[in-house]
Order: C-alpha cells, then structure tokens, then sequence
C-alpha cells in the first residue's frame, strides 16, 4: 500500500520533472535513441533475412532428406570428401526398393547447359533430371501445362518443364507450350512452366530459372558420364518421422555400399537444417555486430542519463531536504529518481522505436521484406527501461543518502 | 507501520523531554560545541520561543528537536519515544508524523500544486488517496486557502506560501508546530498575520515552537528560552501581551 503510494508520487515527481526539462530530457535521450533504432533494425533485419532464406529453400522443404555425395555446405575439409564415389542411379533404385512404401525416394541429376529457342539464348541454366515423384517433395506445381509423368519418364521423352523466369526471357512471355527449345544439342518440347518461386535474396539457388526434365531422357541426353552425380531426394511421411528416417537411410546406404562398420560413410545426407545452420552461423555474426553497436550506444545513452540525472540531483537538493523534513524517507526520494530516469530512458525507447518503425518500412520497400515484431518491441521497451534504472541507480542513491539539515540549506 | 508511534496521550506529563544533550560537530580539524548539555521539557499546548544570537546552539537544538539530527550524547524523547535509538528510516517516520515544520523560506515544492503540496506528508505516511484529499482540504481551510488549492507556490504571495506551509505542517495533526523564523521572509503586516494565526492554532491546543531572533515574535509565546553558546541561560514564563493574541 504504503509502496505502490510511493510508486504514484515517484512517477507524478518524475513527469513533472522531465515537463519541466522538456528539451533537455529529449537530448538526453539520443543516445538510447539510437541504440534503441540500432537493436530494433538488428533484429527486424535479421528476421527478415531468416524469412527471406526460408521463402527461398521453402521447396527444399523440412521433412525431405537429401542422400548426396557431398554435403552441402563445407566449411573446411574439402578434401575429406572429393575422394568420395558419386551416387549411381542404381543405388537410388535400390534405395527406394528398400523404403518401399515407408517413403517417398526421387533421384535427381543436374548439369548446366545453354538454352536457345528461335534466336534467344540462355547460359549456364540448371538442368534438372528429376522424375515425376519431385511434385510429392516440393509443394510447387505448374502454372500453365503440367509436370512430368511416370509415362515420360518411362519412355524416356524429351519433355521440359521450364522456370517461370525462363519463360520471360526465352519466350519474351509468350506461350510456350508445346514449344521446341534447345537443350545443349538435343531438342526438347516444353509441357509446362512452374509457378513463380521467388526468394532468391540471400544466395539460394534460383529456382525459377531452371528446366526440369525426366531423369531417363537426361541420362540419355547428357550421359551418366562422371561427375554427373546423383542426389536422392527422400520425404519422410511425417514431420516426427523425418529423424528416424535419417538413420534408416544412413543404415540402408551403407548396406548398398557394403560399408563395413569401421568405415566411415562416404556420402552425406543433407536436409535444410544444415543449410540453416550455416546461414544462423553468418547470421550469428551480424547480429554480433548489431548487439556491439546497440551495446555500445546503449552504454553512451546510460552515461548521458546518468550524468543527467546527477544534474537534477543536485537542482532538487533542496527538494530533496524539504520533502526528507516532512518523512519522505531514502526508499521514497530513491524511487523518485529511478522513475525520473526510467522515464526519460522510455521516452527514448519510444522515439527509438517511432523512428525504427519507419526505417522498417523503408527497408521493407526497398530492400527486402521486414516488419517490427512485437516481441522485438517488448525487448527494445525492456532494455530502455534497464538502462534507465542502472544509468539512474548511482545518482538517484546519491539524492537519497542526502543529509536532510545540509539539503535544506542549500542554495 | 507507523502504528508503532504514538499518536497523542493525555496521560503523559511532557510531549518533548531532552536531558543533557551535547551535539559536537567536527569541521576539518576543529569542533564545534554547537550545543554543550541542554536539559528542557515542553508539555502539551505550551507555546515556546527558543531564542539566541547567531552561533548560540538554536539551530542545532531545533534541528535535535525535529528530529533532523540527533544528539552527540544526552537524550531526547519525544511523546515516549526515545529519538537517539532510531534508524533513519525510523527518524522520517517520527518526522512525518510528530513533527510539522513551518520555515523561513516556506519550501514549499514548486511544481507541485498547493493541494498537492498539502498532501505530501498524508502520500509519504501512507494515506489513501480520498483520506488525503479530505484532510489536505481541511488543513487548506484551516488557513483560510480552500479556494487557491490549484494554484502553484509561484502564483501566492509570500504570506499565502506561509499558509499554505502551515496548513502542510498540520495536515497530519503533529505533536508540536516547529517553526523556524516563520516571518523571516514576511513584511510586518503578513507577519503579524501569520503570527495571530499561531496563536489561534495555540488556543485550539496545538503544541508550538518557534525558533526566532525578533523580540516581538518571542513576546507571542508564552514562555522564552534563551540560548547562549550552547547552553540554556533564561527560560521564562510570561503572560500574554495584551493586544497581540486574541484577533480573528
């Protein structure tokens, strides 16, 4: 009872005071301003990113393993792992045989290739050799014609279903359906174009500038030479599944490989886990970088209020006296400052938080997608109010220990 | 709580009792004897002048005696309580409560409004927010203010600020009136005024002390202590100018 009266006083003294002071209190607040801005924009911009790479390995999809040779990201030791045999479509057929009805195997090749139809031209554009089980592994569908069927894979057709984005260039936006384009020296007709995919911000593949076409036509077309490598994707029935089906498939591999138990696996089984580590590793360290800047604004910000709040100590001496003579007790006077400070560190979190808001959405516009998060508010809110009370905490004890005779006396 | 200290008992002879009291002060390397064994009793409704040149100790003891300071050695009780025992928190406690101090330069907090200035004592002893506004305006009406109770301290005259400073120190109904030069900072006329209203407060039974260097604010009183280096040299019962107490 007795507090919380303490607690209205404290923060009606500390409103008044900073009315009184308007300007000053604004100034006083740049520098958790911009420390507020800086870890708003960090983490907003993270956020961002992390959505931005997920849009754009969202067909990678999260309960799909992908056996390959190598992994996908390498850090280091790349040599530990260029001796290593590639995947031969065999181990794929085998592999499904084995998982027969437990989940869903689809082997893949690709290679790069120029692309030409009539006088247009295309380089270097990523030829998948999928089958058509690769519309159960990733959730995109055509937008116009249809995807590959068992039929073509069986029969080996020359068929292409194209990326969006190459059906803007090749075809200038044209139909091109049932159109003959050139995949290196082999001619191929195309049957659909993918829906738009999107989300290429931060060095994903893109996916809406490659050519799906059957597996069995590629092998034929661009040969199961070497360095052509196989990678089997595997989708797991369900979410829970998708561990247990990890071990299955390095038990089940290494069966094929007739590994025996001292030997190490000589392929990889990549899932996007692995590709998120790497990107929260990088990311990681911009955020480091964000937190350093936010810290040491933060730090500077404290510092202004501290040395503020010792201003305004000494101003109110006599108050302090005054209100001591009538039974304001330390706690009391303790309280009044640490509101003061509170105050003025909230203020800034708020036009900190104004002004991130609008940098949000500018970058939003311009740069990529982003939007403040209300747990990000809560944080930035959070860390104005702490800096608040220990930048106020020395000066506030200051006032409190005050003699009340000495405060009274002076001038 | 505050339920510990004692509000008001008839049964007890001396509200204020202080035995021997010595305060030394050390400033750098010297000591200063600011009061050296003072040994006085008020009883209840008394109306005391303490008086004494500059340097006689009259601060000090009034400082003792609001229980801003305690004595180096010696005690001092007052309304049973013995003050040099207590912690500081005790002492704002004794203060708020016990004690209401009108000074010189009336200290009233600027920003605050007049109610609001009336109600500190009843926020920091822990009263409810109506109780408060009641006993603030009470105490406003007391002192003749009711109708200034938005104004800031800025917007009164000298004489009104003193009101509003008396109606403060008995807003929560103290033990004694501790004031301090009260018409220091005052012209005679408002002086006089708020001295006539001392001694209204006086006849309605509230215990007064007024700390002063003028004769003619010590003749209100009914009895004058005089200070001199520290120690008692006069303390002297009168009676009643005629002329000065019964106005109003």
């Amino acid at each position: 009872m007795r507090v919380l009266l303490d607690v209205n006083e404290s923060f009606r003294i500390a409103l008044s005071a900073i009315r009184a002071n308007k300007a000053r209190g604004v100034l006083t607040t740049l520098g958790i301003i911009i420390g507020i801005v800086a870890v708003i924009t960090t983490m907003t911009a993270f956020n961002g990113m992390k959505n931005a790479f997920r849009e754009g390995f969202s067909s990678i999809g999260s309960d799909v393993l992908y056996v390959s040779r190598m992994p996908w990201v390498i850090m280091n030791d790349f040599f530990l792992y260029r001796n290593r045999p590639p995947l031969e479509l065999a181990e794929a057929e085998r592999l499904e045989l084995s998982l027969e009805g437990r989940a869903i195997v689809n082997p893949t090749m690709n290679t790069r290739r120029s692309i030409q139809f009539n006088a247009a031209r295309m380089d270097g554009i990523p030829i998948i050799g999928t089958t058509e089980k690769q519309q159960a592994i990733s959730s995109t569908v055509p937008q116009i014609g249809r995807f590959l069927m068992a039929n073509d894979v069986r029969l080996r057709k020359r068929v292409a279903v194209i990326g969006v984005e190459i059906r803007d260039l090749l075809f200038s936006g044209a139909n091109p359906i049932n159109k003959k384009i050139r995949i290196g020296s082999y001619w191929y007709r195309v049957i659909g174009v993918m829906e738009k995919q999107g989300g290429t911000t931060f060095g994903g593949p893109n996916f809406d500038r490659q050519i799906y076409i059957p597996i069995s036509s590629f092998v034929k077309s661009f040969g199961g030479a070497r360095g052509t490598d196989v990678s089997i994707a595997v989708k797991a029935p369900s979410q829970e599944a998708v561990e247990d089906l990890e071990y299955e498939l390095i038990g089940e591999m290494r069966k094929i490989r007739q590994l025996r138990p001292s030997e190490a696996d000589n392929f990889t089984i990549n899932k996007l886990d692995t590709l998120m580590g790497a990107f929260n590793q990088t990311m990681g360290i911009m955020i480091l970088l964000g937190l350093i800047v936010t810290g040491i604004a933060l730090f500077v910000g404290g510092i202004g209020v501290m040395n503020i709040m010792f201003v305004s100590v000494t101003e109110r001496t006599r108050e302090i006296g005054i209100r001591k003579a009538i039974g304001a007790k330390n706690f009391s006077i303790l309280l009044q400052f640490l509101f003061e400070s509170a105050i003025i560190c909230l203020l800034g979190g708020m036009i900190g938080i104004v002004l991130a808001t609008i940098l949000t959405s500018v970058i939003n516009a311009n740069v990529m997608p982003a939007s403040v998060s209300v747990p990000i508010l809560a944080i930035a809110i959070l860390l104005s109010l702490l800096v608040g009370v220990l930048a106020g905490f020395v000066p506030a004890y200051k006032g409190a220990r005050l003699n009340p005779i000495e405060a009274l006396r002076y001038e | 709580m505050s339920a510990s200290i004692p509000k008001l008992d008839n049964t007890m002879a001396s509200t204020l009792a202080i035995r021997d009291v010595v305060k030394t002060y050390t400033m750098g390397a010297e000591t200063i004897h600011a009061l050296r064994g003072v040994t006085l009793d008020i009883d209840r409704n008394e109306y005391v002048a303490i008086m004494g040149p500059s340097g006689s100790g009259k601060s000090t003891l009034m400082n003792v005696i609001g229980c801003l300071d305690v004595p180096t050695s010696g005690t001092y009780s007052l309304e049973g309580e013995m003050v040099a025992d207590k912690t500081e928190s005790e002492l704002a406690d004794i203060r708020n409560r016990l004690i209401g101090f009108v000074f010189q330069t009336f200290n009233l907090i600027p920003r605050a409004n007049i109610l609001h200035n009336v109600e500190l004592p009843l926020i920091y002893g822990g009263v409810s927010r109506a109780e408060r506004r009641r006993l603030a305006e009470q105490a406003l009406v007391r002192v003749g203010l009711q109708d200034r109770m938005t104004h800031k301290p800025n917007e009164l005259s000298g004489g009104q600020r003193q009101r509003v400073a008396i109606a403060r120190a008995l807003v929560f109904n103290p033990s004694i009136l501790l004031a301090d030069e009260p018409t220091g900072n005052l012209d005679s006329k408002t002086g006089d005024e708020i001295m006539r209203m001392f001694d209204e407060l006086h006849s309605s039974g509230q215990t007064i002390i007024v700390v002063t260097h003028e004769d003619y604010i010590a003749q209100h009183a009914l009895r004058t202590i005089f200070l001199k280096d520290g120690m008692i040299e006069t303390d002297r019962r009168q009676a009643k100018i005629q002329g000065l107490g019964a106005a109003g």
